[in-house]
């Protein structure tokens, strides 16, 4: 058999040194080309629209610096809201987990019932939410953020449970077996193979629940009592036609996204340094 | 073994069935209690209000807070309501002129908030949410005469509501369009002044978003904006654009509309009436006698109402259904608003040749970018109101 020598393109490309670098060049060049045919308004010919309906990047730039206290006083609103309901509901959500682990017989089905949550719309919840917690505080900013942080939970707890339970239960082949010829308590299994075995689906989860968690807590923003937030920004803003300030809240959210996603990572890196 | 565990899990159930059952039953038990005494305060504060008015007239007045004092404590205790979305520049320009904050709370699009006093002085359409606050009919929440009012007319910081607009270049070119829309619509709102009853049961046919009872008592509401003007003067020319209520309108709104964009802001600060609106339409429409305008230009057009078919916009339901726009060789579509995507932007995109929608909105929109005119003026006064339960606000 001849062995064809493949193109220099193709072997730079497979060259495993290079791979990780490429793994962020090439997606940052996307995004540099999408801004760039932004910017020139080819992408506006491409979508058939106008700088009115589509902002420059430059004018949503520049809307960001004249209001950056008021643009980061929301995005506080918005990030707490999101960070606290994610840590909250993904607690909730592994302890579900446990509990449906612990309890298999009933685990199961109580399981797809904590999934049927993640079926929920968002718009829908809100309202009842906002309705629900009328009664918890006399102060519309502490009562709106905890109908704001029960919505986030909700939908949190739907995406942990299902893969923490997997991540307690996928073990690795003829580990329980093995565990079980120590004749190891259910207790020691729990906690040697099952707890560490889960980790990495934690973090699957987080990358679901990261983004998830930002969009509940804007949308959530829309119905509360309370007015404040980058998710209440873009309502207004779009209801008043101002597009070129709710495109800019829009691209605040994809940061706020973005960053946290990051963040994730870097702690996933750390923590699953050793793995694999 | 199976069995026993069957057993147990039979029972476990078991427990837990008698467990929902008895927690659904005692909320069930607070909740009537709660039912039971609201029930009770509601009539004691009603038979206290009778009592005053039958004792004497000067006590009742003494006993309310005046609208001043009501506002300030409201605002101190946070519970001033409204919409938000462009709803906001008179309830903030009356928080101004009271000396206070201009913020609020996002008030839901029913009265719950009102009802459950988790908002005390909470804005409301005369023809619409007032209604639905003071009546007894389904869905209302009959407080009758135990709620009062502060109209914003009174107050001096009235902002003008429903108009007609399209945009400029539209009008430019089809001016017989235009004219000829305005004379149909003109009619048809005359005619369901002149007979709101009748003006309620088009709209109901219309595909209603609420009870034909409510609907009577919103065109007989919406009746009283579309012929009094804000200083409580009546109105014979109907839609007409009066100069001094578009001004106060516009240095309201110049005032108390926010916006982050700065080259939106520069443009609204220096943004006049004839920016805005062109009465050269309106008033050729009214000249007409016969609504002869020459051919339309575009004979088959499509309006965007701002909420969902209601008599807000009756007269525009009454001219469709008694033929005043195929009178006038105009074929009409209504499409309700009520989503996210304004009226002023389907306007201004085009997927739409003419909307209903509130003169400061208007305002925010081509401040913005969008190059939208007025066309006729339908509401003469502002319907916004703040209402607030009387026994909240005694002295």
């Amino acid at each position: 058999m001849i062995k064809r020598k493949k193109n220099i393109f193709i072997r730079f490309f497979r060259n495993p040194k290079v791979q990780p670098f490429l793994s962020v060049i090439l997606p940052v060049a996307l995004g540099v080309l999408v801004f760039a045919l932004w910017q020139t308004q080819i992408l506006h010919k491409i979508l058939g629209t106008d700088t009115f309906t589509l902002p420059l990047p430059s004018q949503i730039n520049r809307i960001i610096g004249d209001n950056l206290p008021k643009i980061m006083l929301n995005v506080k609103a918005t990030v707490l809201v999101a960070v606290i309901g994610l840590a909250i509901g993904s607690f909730i959500g592994y302890l579900i987990a446990v509990l449906a682990t612990v309890f298999p017989r009933w685990g199961a089905g109580g399981l797809s019932i904590v999934a049927a949550f993640n079926a929920i719309p968002i718009v829908a919840l809100a309202p009842v939410m906002t309705n629900w917690t009328k009664d918890v505080s006399s102060d519309a900013s502490v009562r709106s953020m905890v109908a704001k942080v029960l919505v986030v939970m909700i939908v949190s707890i739907a995406t942990m449970s299902v893969n923490a339970y997997r991540g307690l239960n996928n073990l690795p082949e003829f580990s329980l077996d093995l565990m079980k010829s120590y004749a190891a308590k259910k207790r020691v299994v729990f906690f040697k193979l099952r707890l560490p075995n889960s980790v990495p689906y934690i973090f699957t989860a987080l990358r679901v629940g990261v983004p998830s968690s930002v969009i509940s807590a804007i949308v959530s923003e829309y119905f509360a009592e309370y007015i404040t937030g980058v998710g209440r920004q873009i309502r207004e803003n779009i209801v008043i036609a101002q597009y070129a300030t709710a495109w800019t809240y829009i691209a605040v959210a994809c940061l706020i996204g973005i960053s946290m996603y990051c963040i994730l990572m870097m702690f996933e890196g750390i923590l699953l340094r050793n793995r694999k | 073994m199976k069995d026993m565990r069957r057993c147990k899990a039979k029972k476990m159930v078991a427990i837990l069935m008698v467990a929902t059952l008895t927690m659904a039953s005692l909320a069930g038990c607070s909740s009537n209690k709660k039912e039971i005494t609201s029930n009770q305060t509601q009539e004691t504060t009603s038979t206290d209000t009778k009592a005053g008015e039958t004792a004497d007239t000067s006590t009742e007045v003494r006993a309310v807070m005046s609208n001043e004092e009501i506002v300030k404590l409201a605002a101190s205790e946070g519970k001033v309501g409204n919409w938000g979305l462009g709803n906001e520049y008179e309830i903030q320009a009356l928080l101004t002129k009271y000396g206070q904050p201009i913020t609020y709370l996002s008030q839901a699009f029913d009265m719950d908030g009102f009802d459950d006093d988790s908002i005390t002085l909470a804005s409301a359409m005369t023809y619409n949410e007032l209604g639905l606050v003071k009546n007894s009919y389904d869905g209302a929440y009959n407080y009758s005469d135990t709620v009062g009012t502060i109209d914003m007319n009174d107050e001096g910081v009235a902002m003008l509501e429903d108009n007609i607009f399209c945009t400029r270049a539209f009008a430019e070119q089809n001016p017989n369009t235009v004219k000829a829309f305005i004379y149909a619509s003109m009619k048809g709102w005359k005619y369901a002044c002149e007979n709101p009853e009748e003006a309620a049961e088009i709209v109901y046919k219309y595909g209603s978003s609420v009870s034909a009872e409510h609907q009577l008592y919103m065109a007989s509401e919406v009746k009283k904006l579309v012929e009094t003007d804000i200083n409580g003067n009546t109105v014979t020319e109907l839609g007409k654009m009066d100069e001094a209520a578009m001004s106060q309108t516009l240095e309201l709104a110049k005032k108390y509309i926010a916006l982050d964009d700065k080259a939106a802001a520069d443009k609204l600060s220096k943004l006049t009436l004839d920016d805005v609106r062109d009465t050269s339409y309106w008033e050729g429409a009214t000249a007409s006698t016969d609504g002869k305008f020459g051919t339309p230009e575009k004979a088959s057009v499509t309006i965007q109402l701002k909420w969902l078919p209601q008599a807000q916009f009756m007269g525009y339901y009454v001219a469709l259904e008694k033929g005043y726009y195929d009178e006038v060789g105009l074929e009409v579509n209504v499409v309700s608003g009520g989503g996210d995507i304004s009226e002023t932007t389907a306007v201004s995109n085009g997927t739409v040749d003419f909307g209903v929608t509130w003169l400061a909105n208007l305002i925010a929109a081509n401040s913005g970018g969008m190059d939208l005119l007025e066309i006729s003026q339908v509401y003469q006064r502002s319907g916004l109101v703040l209402v607030y339960k009387l026994d909240t606000f005694m002295k």
